[in-house]
Parts: structure tokens; sequence; C-alpha cells
């Protein structure tokens, strides 16, 4: 125990006293914990885009003009049962024209083609909203029901079904591409803590061998070097978390601004997440910090 | 072996002595008569340097011995075997009943603990003030925070340096670092004190103090092994001298002399 308390007051002596080198590695703490931050943003971010989209894609399912309400609304029930669907919307003809001449209030000769037909050609619809576009070629495949397949005029499936391929794969590869990105920047920020330790641990070879010589068993020189990574990684993960709530809060309302109607509320994100983002980052620069100081460490123990 | 305070009379330039027996010096659990045994000690370094070829000797307990020769001879060679830095290829090395030929490593820090070690540059932690120095060789003992208290003040005194325990080793002389090294080898009362090139960097008047301060140490009864390849030293102490000459004994005497190559 008493030696314990002794190595926990030689880390922090030794990191008080060897200023210059503690604020160097912090430095290079928290300049990595900010590029895993910056990757974890943008993916928070591009995410939520994708995510909005997606939500306000919809398809429209038009009915013959001889199906009766209560064939659409039972269809309604029907596309309300599936799991996928988000919201369905009722449009009656009358609707369903009006949107169609305000679709194409600049397009004269579809304006023209409508009046010459007598009444209203376009029949009921449902707006369908699904949880995620992906799941729309599902839920039209179970349109195609014998009890509702007669009644359904067209589906704006065609139409929608390269857009929503290339969405659903644009969001697929913004995925794969952050999490390439992650990696990327991960493996750079290991090799940059690794290099760093192995310096602070060089600069102090020296005194690891008088230590030894006087007499200190490995433990009693070792402790306070992996201690004081400890303590490294928890200053530039508390330094971190104070970057972020600091920007966060003064850029928050222009990114939300920014992504007009998206869901994007970065400080939200960070609160409500800030034990697992924050307790990661620390572990991984801990677990790191630890990993290479007891490596490097292990050649100077040799005295 | 055992003499008393009153018999010790530096020159008036020393340091005040201080009296080592709050330290417990002369703790009859560690009083061994033979305290260093070498035994057809060889040493080669890969792949074909023999820093020693078949050494043997005995050093007896509150010996001050000088273990001299020319570079390359193997005299630092000889230190290193005794605390451990270095294991022999061959032969036996004994501390007491402790035959260390083929120490564990998680071994060595309890013989360390047990041998004052002097180096020629001091070795000194540079960010530790010369009290914590002192202190550190207890503290990796797991003494008591109180007795380090006690205890190295009162080292740093009879080394000379009562009033500078708050300095760093950068804000002393040579002569005042080598002391502070020298409190530091005295501080858990070993019963050997090693001493390798301990006057190498220092001028000739400070070496002559330094060298005062061991034999002063060696006459409260600390074995001391002084490896120097000064002449005036060695000519000056009027000691057992052993020397050694392209690793072998060359000549081992009582109160010898520096012998030329």
């Amino acid at each position: 125990m008493r030696s314990f308390f002794r190595i926990i007051r030689f880390a922090l002596q030794s990191m008080m006293r060897n200023f210059w080198l503690s604020f160097v590695t912090v430095s290079v703490f928290v300049l990595t914990l900010i590029t895993i931050n910056s990757v974890i943003i943008l993916n928070v971010l591009a995410n939520a885009s994708v995510k909005s989209v997606e939500g306000r894609v919809q398809v429209t399912v038009y009915f013959t003009s001889d199906s009766s309400e209560d064939t659409v609304k039972s269809v309604q029930g029907y596309l309300l049962g599936l799991s996928q669907v988000k919201e369905v919307s009722y449009v009656t003809a009358e609707e369903a024209l009006a949107n169609f001449k305000l679709n194409h209030q600049n397009d004269p000769v579809i304006l023209a083609a409508l009046d010459e037909v007598d009444g209203n050609p376009l029949g009921q619809a449902l707006k369908i909203r699904a949880y995620n576009a992906s799941d729309f070629p599902f839920i039209l495949e179970a349109l195609e029901t014998p009890e509702y397949k007669p009644f359904i005029k067209e589906k704006n499936y065609d139409n929608y079904e390269s857009a929503l391929k290339v969405l659903s794969d644009f969001s697929e590869k913004v995925r794969l591409g952050f999490l390439i990105l992650a990696l990327f920047f991960g493996f750079i920020a290991i090799l940059i803590v690794f290099n760093t330790i192995r310096v602070a641990i060089y600069v102090h070879r020296e005194e690891i061998g008088i230590m030894k010589l006087v007499g200190a068993n490995d433990w009693f020189v070792r402790g306070p070097f992996l201690l004081e990574s400890i303590f490294y990684a928890l200053i530039a993960t508390a330094i971190m978390a104070a970057i972020i709530a600091s920007t966060l809060s003064f850029a928050n309302p222009y990114i939300v601004a920014f992504f007009q109607g998206v869901d994007v509320d970065l400080v939200a994100y960070y609160t409500t997440n800030a034990a697992p983002l924050f307790g990661a980052q620390f572990g991984i620069l801990a677990f790191l910090g630890l990993g290479t100081t007891a490596f490097a460490m292990r050649r100077y123990l040799r005295v | 072996m055992r003499r008393s305070l009153r018999s010790v009379r530096g020159p008036p330039s020393a340091p005040p002595v201080e009296s080592l027996a709050p330290l417990g010096w002369f703790d009859a659990a560690w009083y061994n008569p033979i305290m260093i045994t070498f035994k057809n000690v060889t040493k080669e370094y890969p792949p074909k340097t023999h820093a020693l070829a078949g050494v043997s000797f005995r050093i007896e307990a509150g010996e001050f011995v000088s273990i001299t020769g020319q570079s390359g001879s193997g005299k630092s060679t000889v230190a290193k075997l005794i605390f451990a830095e270095e294991k022999p290829t061959s032969g036996h090395i004994h501390i007491g009943d402790w035959d260390i030929s083929n120490i564990r490593h998680s071994d060595i820090p309890i013989l360390r603990r047990q041998i004052g070690v002097v180096f020629q540059d001091f070795k000194l932690l540079p960010k530790k003030t010369a009290f914590e120095n002192v202190a550190f060789a207890l503290e990796v003992a797991g003494e008591s925070s109180k007795r380090i208290r006690d205890v190295v003040p009162h080292v740093l005194k009879i080394v000379g340096l009562g009033e500078k325990g708050g300095r760093y080793p950068r804000q002393l002389s040579g002569g005042e670092q080598q002391r502070v090294s020298i409190a530091r080898a005295l501080v858990h009362r070993p019963k050997i004190i090693v001493a390798d090139e301990p006057t190498g960097n220092l001028d000739a008047i400070t070496a002559r103090e330094i060298i005062e301060l061991f034999t002063r140490i060696n006459d409260f009864g600390t074995t001391i092994v002084l490896v120097t390849h000064d002449r005036d030293i060695v000519n000056g102490l009027h000691r057992r001298v052993i020397t050694l000459r392209e690793g072998k004994v060359a000549s081992d005497a009582e109160k010898g002399k520096y012998l030329l190559a």
C-alpha cells in the first residue's frame, strides 16, 4: 500500500517536473482525439442527412377510379399492419387532382391535356412512407396480392426504384466510407500515441536504469510510467470533452440551421452518449498508453 | 574491525563527521567474516572478448580494497558482477552466503538494497532533489516515510550536504553530486559499498575529499570496494590492492601500491 501511494506520488511528480514532455504528450493525445471526434461528428451528420432524405421519400399508390373508398381504406389498414411502414395517408380523387395540377403548374402541355379529359382522370391514392427507403421494394411487393392488385392502377414504384437504390447504396457507401476513414485515422492515432510514448520512455531511459541500480524492482520503476500514461489519457479526454462542449454549444445552432429540417442535434447526441463515447476514447488511449509503455520499457528494465 | 567514532580524525577541511549510530550500523545480523568471494570467475562478451579469465579472490567484512588496472583490464566488470549488472559466464560469486552467480531477475533488487553503489557519472535522478535522490533508495525498499524523514537528513549531514537537500543535481557541483550519490549508497545501511571510478569526473582536491569520506565510512565497518585507475589515490590509501591485467589477477597485496604495467 505504501509503495502504491509512492508510485502515485512519483507519477504526479514526474508529470509536473517534466512539464514540457507531459505537455507534448497530452497535446498529441488531444490531437488524436480531435481526429477521432471529427470522424464521429461527420458520421453522425452523414447518417442524419441520409436518414432525413430517406424519411422524405414516399411512394404513391393510385387506385382505379372505380375502387371504393372502403377498398382503399382496407389497403391502408393492411399497409399499416406491416412493420416496415411508418405512415400511410389517404388522398381523395379531388386532392390527387389538385396535387397533380400543382406539381405540373409549369407544364402547359400536361395541363392542356388534363383539360381535354372529362371529369377527374385520377382516382384515390395512398401515400406511403417507410422507416427505411430500402424497405420500399418489399412494401410494394406486398401490394401484389390478388386481393388488391385489380384495384391498383399505378404504383410509382418504377419511377422511384432507381432513386431509392441510389439512395440506399449511397447511405451504405457513406457508412462504409466513414468506417474506413475511422479505421485509417485510428491506425494513425495508434502510431502517434505509440511513438510519443516511446520517445517519452526513451528520454527517461537513464533514470530507469538508475532506479534499477538503486534496488527498485521492476514494478516500482514501471508503476509511475504506467500511471502517467493513464493520467495523460484522462487529462486528454477531459480536455477533449471541454473542447467538444464549448465548440458544439457555439456551433450547434449554425449546424442545425444548415441542415434545415434534419434532426442533427449534436449537443443532444454527445450528452446522451457522453459516457460510452468519452469512456471509449479514454479506454482506447489508456490501453494504448499502457501497452506501449510496457513494451517500450522492457529493454531499459534489463539492468 | 569495529571502531569507535572517536578514533576517526578527518583533516580540518573535511566536513563535520556525524555519528552513523542512529542509522543502526553494526547490526550483528549482517556481520559476516567473508563478504565477497570470486571463485574462478570468467566473463566473456560475445563474440570473443574475455573481460575476466579465471579471477579468484576473497574480501573480508570491513576491508577497504582497491581494484586497479588499466582500461580494459576488467576492473569495472568486477564491480558490475558484484551488484549483478552482469552475470559471470562461469565461476561463482558469493556475497556473504548468497551465491549470486545465477541470481534470479526478481532477486536482483533485494541484493542491490544491501550493496551501495557509487559511479563515476554519479547516476542521480535529474528531476529529483538531493533529498529525494537519497530517499529513493529507501522508498524502493518500502521504508516508512517517518524513518525516511529521520534518516535522510542525517546521512546528508554525514556527507557534508546538510543544507543542500532541496537542490536538484544540476544545482550542485560535481563533488557535491558525488556526495549525494554516496549518501544514497549509504542510506540503507549496506554491508558493502562498490565505487566504480568515483573520482573520475572530479578534480584532485575534491577526489581526495571523496576518498576520505570512503575511508571514514569504512572506519565504521562497511566493506568498501573501490575500482579506480588513479595511481595517487591508490598509493595514498595504504590499503589492500588487487591489480588486474588482461582479465586476470596480476597481484593482490595488503597495503599495496599501484603497479605500473
